[in-house]
């Protein structure tokens, strides 16, 4: 486990992005670039996740083997939504 | 509860949790449920002994067709193959158990109770009638007669627990194989049914989860009349079936998997007997598994070559028709490989050879028959007629004819006597000329329509044919009951194995095996089996090597295992009930029963842990929480409802309330029941060596919800892409929106979405600090101030409470205002079916979270999990659940909530 220190610091990381992402439509961006604020935001949410998985849930300390078993589902998830949403564009 | 009693004892069958017990309870239900689906089988080829029928209505033959299907595929193909899988991947891979032997007895009993709910769904009016595949908007109320929607739903909750199962089933299966090996025993020298079974556990952990979301969702249109599978999108000719086109997309996901997970057992006991009876190793055994472990993976990017007929596009409909071709080329492999065997060993012709070789010609004429319909031009006449029928009879049944080889096969090991060789034989004649008069005519008259009773009058002669084959192959199975009863009481007593060439573990034991598997740790380090002695003694070398006394290492002692619990069975039970009252509640009713059962849960964890516990004032407080929580709950009922309409409510809600309180009762039971099972500490476990089979568990379940929640999330996104991605968002935005959803969007702000974020990421926080508390060894303490480990658990699981409650409190304003002032519905438009069903889920996660916690909570506050000689795993194990349901917060909120 890490240190307290370290949750701490991951959970400020984790309420500022949150906060980042909600002024990011408060300022209008979304008006303007849509396509490329949803990436931004996407891609802030992506980062959460991957410091919520690898910090609270301890996957970087955990064998590789976990991450992969994980992985599996998510690439299960992607092959059906990017195939499903595929076929009707 | 520990020890067994013996299995001539009724009691004994009821708490058992040994997986050898429960293969034969699987085993045996399942055969029951062959049984029942052969009857409806033989009803409809009487149906269809004329065109127009005979003896059913046209409703009364959709639920037999329906119910078939239904029965055959979830109820007794898999259930069948995972009685063998139960009793022999302990035994083939050198295990006493399988890693959660009472989470295995409440699989078996899901299952049997999924069943029970499946079959009463005929006297509910009417079961299911929209064919196996239940293709929308025939799954949907509005496209079901009235007579049929309490039927239909009940058989949609069937589904939904008999997931359940599969689910608790895969997870179990995958922690054994991977931790609990014979020492020495590699992955890749696993016997072949145990890696099918290992390939098959993978592809179910993910199939279902799919199938499960898209059961949810249908539950929700049902339920709460949402409209996602009723869903038209555009107008005029531009109209598309897009809620069609998601459940056929999501079905089949899980569908065609599906075939596999059903073939894939069988095509691993196919291995072993074909094996057995050649007296020689399989040909290719290395690439024979990779094939099967590559078609595992390609099974999950084929499934758009069952929706060739509908409107999806036509380069993804090549790129599924390029896959599909793919995928038969390691079936080739494994094919030529079996054949190989056969023509370089020398066959000894005894009847579960003679069903191995029989299922092997069924299946080559059912896979190249299924080459057509992966072909676009082809599937365009082929699809919705019996070519189709006739292909996946020949595909899936094949599996059962390979399945009935192996009763065969192993009825010696179960049961120590032999079965009488010659009527084994007359089964098989009469089997495979049954099976093949049945479906090969359906070949010859493809053009019959499939699913309806009426067909060209030229093709009687042929569908007279089928129909007696039918009766011929259904009669082959009297004769194997026969012959399996007198054996079973007669003295013809086997050893260890009857066969003269083995080559899996099972082999080397007694006929039937012991309890506990083995006469001592089996082992095979030493390069061949070998069992050690489980009794410690000061460094002696024993060995009880049962082929050549090699000297191993001592294993350590295994502390003692319990074996027995009521547990799975009394929860299990409360399926029945639940399920047969909630297919009949309205969306105004069906909440409440579910609502009075939190009280119940409540006053259960405070019995069960003063009971198991000793009583600690927690206990206390949650039998007085339980009264004002049931006080509250009965005032919002009085609201919502009226007391007055108790007196008239139908017994549908009784029993849903019964159900529910009971699930609740006996869910605290079997949390606080003390049942010890031992991990091997002897044991190969690559690649899982520093995982403990608990949170190995977790985190495959884990693997799994994400498919559940990644299905909803895509049925979300494909939706949206379906509707407009940005018109959805403009409209939403637009000052001028004038419709009562676009309103309700309007007024929808980022807000609430942003506070529950904060709450769930706080939540996450303090379990993490919970569980640091828990592992401390000294006191916190700041300056004069100290607090204990246990008060600092204590204190951080309960924050973690606080602030699930208020991330509900905040969604229940939320959607209070939405709902009530807004007016914006569950079934307003798709808008709201995506947003309260997907954010709905998420929030059903966090209360049975919650709900988690109060058990964490009492056995934290007794002094669980904290200090010397303590495990605070439990509390790092629910740390992972409570952090995935954070993670998928954190795309819903910009989903739901920004974009």
């Amino acid at each position: 486990m890490a240190s307290t220190k370290t949750y701490t610091a991951i959970f400020v990381v984790l309420m500022a992005l949150s906060t980042t992402q909600a002024a990011v439509e408060w300022l209008g961006f979304l008006e303007d670039y849509y396509w490329e604020t949803l990436g931004v935001i996407m891609v802030l949410s992506t980062m959460k996740a991957l410091a919520v998985a690898g910090y609270y849930m301890h996957l970087r300390d955990e064998p590789r083997s976990i991450t992969y078993v994980a992985m599996a589902g998510l690439i299960g998830f992607l092959a059906l939504t990017a195939g499903a949403s595929y076929s009707i564009i | 509860m520990g020890d067994l009693p013996p299995r001539s004892s009724v009691k004994r069958w009821l708490v058992t949790t040994n997986h050898k017990d429960i293969g034969i309870l699987y085993l045996l239900t399942s055969v029951f449920f062959l049984v029942v689906a052969g009857v409806l089988a033989l009803l409809i080829r009487i149906q269809l002994l004329q065109s127009g029928g005979t003896i059913l209505s046209d409703a009364g033959y959709n639920q037999v067709v329906t119910s078939h299907g239904f029965l055959m595929i979830f109820w007794f193909l898999s259930p069948f193959a995972f009685g063998f899988a139960n009793y022999f991947v302990p035994l083939q891979i050198g295990a006493d158990d399988l890693a959660f032997p009472r989470l295995n007895a409440m699989s078996y009993w899901l299952y049997l109770f999924s069943g029970v709910l499946v079959l009463g769904s005929f006297f509910q009016g009417a079961t299911f009638m929209g064919g196996w595949t239940a293709y929308a908007p025939l799954n949907v109320p509005s496209y079901i007669p009235d007579f049929g929607q309490v039927g239909s739903f009940a058989t949609i909750l069937a589904l939904i627990a008999f997931i359940g199962s599969v689910t608790i089933g895969s997870v179990n299966f995958l922690t054994t194989i991977y931790r609990m090996r014979a020492k020495g025993l590699r992955m890749r020298d696993i016997p072949l049914f145990s890696i099918s079974i290992l390939v098959t556990v993978w592809m179910m952990l993910f199939a279902f989860a799919a199938y499960l979301a898209a059961l949810i969702i249908l539950s929700s249109d049902h339920l709460l009349h949402t409209s996602f599978f009723a869903l038209e999108t555009g107008s005029g000719p531009e109209a598309t079936d897009s809620g069609s086109l998601l459940w056929t997309h999501i079905f089949w996901f899980f569908g065609h998997p599906e075939v596999y997970i059903v073939f894939f057992p069988a095509l691993g006991v196919l291995g072993e007997m074909v094996q057995t009876f050649s007296g020689r190793r399989l040909v290719g055994r290395k690439w024979f598994i990779i094939a099967m472990a590559l078609v595992g993976i390609q099974s999950f990017i084929v499934w758009m070559h069952h929706m060739f007929l509908t409107a999806i596009s036509l380069e993804i409909k090549t790129v599924m028709m390029v896959t599909t071709v793919a995928i038969s080329l390691p079936f080739d492999l494994m094919v030529f490989s079996l054949i190989y065997t056969m023509i370089k060993g020398k066959i000894r012709w005894k009847t579960p050879f003679l069903f191995s070789l029989g299922a092997l010609v069924i299946f080559i004429i059912g896979g190249i028959t299924g080459v057509f319909l992966g072909a676009i031009v082809l599937d365009y006449s082929f699809r919705g007629t019996y070519w189709v029928v006739a292909h996946f009879h020949y595909v899936m049944a094949s599996s059962a004819v390979i399945l009935i080889g192996a009763v065969y096969y192993w009825f010696p090991k179960m049961t120590g006597k032999m079965y009488n060789e010659f009527l084994g034989k007359v089964h098989f004649a009469m089997a495979f000329i049954g099976f093949n008069l049945l479906y090969f005519p359906m070949f010859i008259v493809w053009e019959t329509p499939r699913r309806i009773f009426h067909y060209n009058s030229g093709f009687t002669m042929w569908h007279q044919t089928a129909t007696a084959g039918a009766f011929l192959f259904a009669a082959s199975f009297l004769v194997m009951f026969y012959n399996l009863a007198k054996s079973l009481y007669s003295d013809r007593h086997v050893g260890e194995s009857p066969w003269s060439y083995v080559a899996s573990p099972e082999w080397a034991v007694s006929s039937p095996p012991p309890l506990e598997n083995f006469p001592g740790k089996p082992s095979f380090a030493s390069g061949e089996l070998n069992f050690l002695d489980r009794a410690e003694t000061d460094g002696g070398v024993e060995d009880a090597a049962t082929d050549g006394g090699v000297e191993e290492t001592l294993a350590p002692p295994e502390e003692h295992a319990d074996h027995a619990s009521w547990w799975p069975f009394l929860t299990a039970s409360s399926v029945v009930l639940t399920g047969f009252g909630l297919a009949g509640l309205s969306v105004s009713h069906f909440v409440w029963p579910f609502l009075f059962a939190i009280p119940a849960f409540v006053a259960a964890l405070g019995v069960h842990g003063a009971r198991q516990d000793g009583f600690a004032q927690i206990h206390g407080i949650y039998m007085m929480l339980s009264f004002p929580l049931l006080a509250l709950f009965f005032i919002f009922f009085h609201i919502g409802i009226g007391i007055g309409e108790l007196a008239s409510m139908s017994a549908y809600f009784w029993a849903a309330l019964v159900g529910a309180v009971w699930g609740a009762y006996t869910l605290a039971g079997i949390g606080y029941e003390s049942f010890e099972v031992p991990e091997p500490k002897m044991a190969e476990q690559w690649p899982f060596e520093s995982v403990e089979n608990t949170k190995l568990g977790m985190w495959t379940f884990i693997a799994s919800d994400i498919i559940v929640f990644g299905a909803f999330i895509g049925a979300y996104i494909f939706t949206r892409i379906e509707y407009g991605w940005q018109e959805w968002w403009k409209l939403a935005k637009d000052p001028a929106a004038h419709t009562m959803a676009e309103q309700a969007l309007e007024h929808h702000p980022v807000l609430p979405g942003l506070i529950n974020t904060y709450l769930l990421l706080a939540s996450s926080f303090t379990v993490v600090l919970a569980l640091s508390a828990a592992r401390r060894t000294e006191d916190y303490s700041i300056g004069p101030f100290s607090i204990s480990n246990r008060s600092a658990t204590v204190t951080f699981l309960g924050l973690t409470f606080g602030g699930a409650a208020f991330f509900l409190v905040n969604k229940g304003i939320e959607w209070v205002d939405l709902f009530v002032h807004q007016g914006w519905t569950f079934g307003v438009d798709v808008m709201s079916s995506t947003f309260y069903l997907t954010t709905g889920m998420h929030a059903l996660h966090v209360i049975i979270g919650m709900l988690v916690m109060l058990f964490l909570i009492a056995r934290a506050w007794t002094g669980a999990y904290v200090g010397e000689g303590e495990d605070a795993s439990t509390i790092e194990y629910f740390g992972l659940y409570w952090h995935f349901v954070d993670i998928v917060w954190l795309f819903l909120f910009p989903l739901f909530y920004i974009l």
